[in-house]
């Protein structure tokens, strides 16, 4: 009934990973899962790459390197957490390209992972990808179920 | 208004999941609850970005306080919480 918004409606969000889009619900983590930083989604990575999902800047490069928050010029704040828990791995596994402060439009390779070492100490390596300022949204669909290459909308938000 | 000091000893320090978590049990609360460390200072009813951004580690001290009709009982619940989990 809803469905016919013209595509500028709403932001688009891009995937940082490319990957298998989760709902949030599914995340292994309650953190996540009850949304408890903001509506979003996740990506199931295949590939250690991160890209950035917008225009804007790095709003803040965690020192572990393990999660990197995006102030978008729509507005949006964005939280990419690389994996569950992976706070614990002290930065070990990531490589990051960007600094907080530095501007990035989308698309550009922002950080890397290795995917297989971060399993093999034992880690989901899923993606959530959230609005940390849900509240500044009247909707926020996310995009699930599907396969999606990095830039792929995953979160459509509208103001 | 009604503060405390504290110096966290978790020694992953205020990451994403205990940002997530101090703004949930702020909003049970009217007052203003701001959370300080060293010169960065947020105000917890705008959300999880600006806690995460203090960028508070192990042995970092920081300054919580409460102001409004209930910031007796909010700054007891936001000591509770801290010593608990942080």
């Amino acid at each position: 009934m809803f469905g016919f918004f013209k595509k500028n409606d709403f932001i688009e969000i891009g995937a940082p990973v490319s990957g298998e889009t989760v709902a949030s619900s599914e995340i292994a983590d309650p953190t996540f899962a009850e949304e408890m930083l903001g509506k979003g989604m996740a990506v199931r990575p295949v590939e250690g790459k991160v890209y950035a999902p917008v225009d804007g800047s790095i709003a803040l490069l965690f020192d572990t390197n393990h999660a990197i928050t995006f102030e978008a010029e729509c507005g949006a704040e964005i939280l990419v957490h690389i994996g569950l828990d992976t706070v614990s791995l002290k930065g070990q596994h990531y490589t990051p390209h960007v600094s907080t402060g530095d501007k990035v439009k989308k698309g550009d390779l922002v950080l890397e992972f290795d995917m297989e070492k971060i399993k093999e100490a034992g880690f989901d390596t899923i993606t959530p990808v959230i609005i940390c300022n849900t509240d500044d949204f009247s909707e926020i669909v996310p995009v699930t179920g599907t396969s999606v290459k990095a830039g792929d909308t995953v979160l459509k938000l509208k103001k | 208004m009604k503060s405390f000091k504290y110096v966290v000893k978790d020694e992953l320090g205020i990451h994403a999941r205990p940002a997530g978590q101090i703004v949930k049990e702020a909003k049970n609360f009217e007052s203003a609850i701001t959370v300080a460390c060293g010169a960065k200072k947020t105000v917890l009813s705008k959300g999880v970005m600006g806690v995460m951004m203090l960028g508070v580690k192990q042995g970092a001290e920081v300054e919580v306080s409460a102001e409004g009709a209930d910031e007796d009982a909010a700054i007891e619940a936001m000591q509770a919480f801290f010593e608990s989990n942080l």
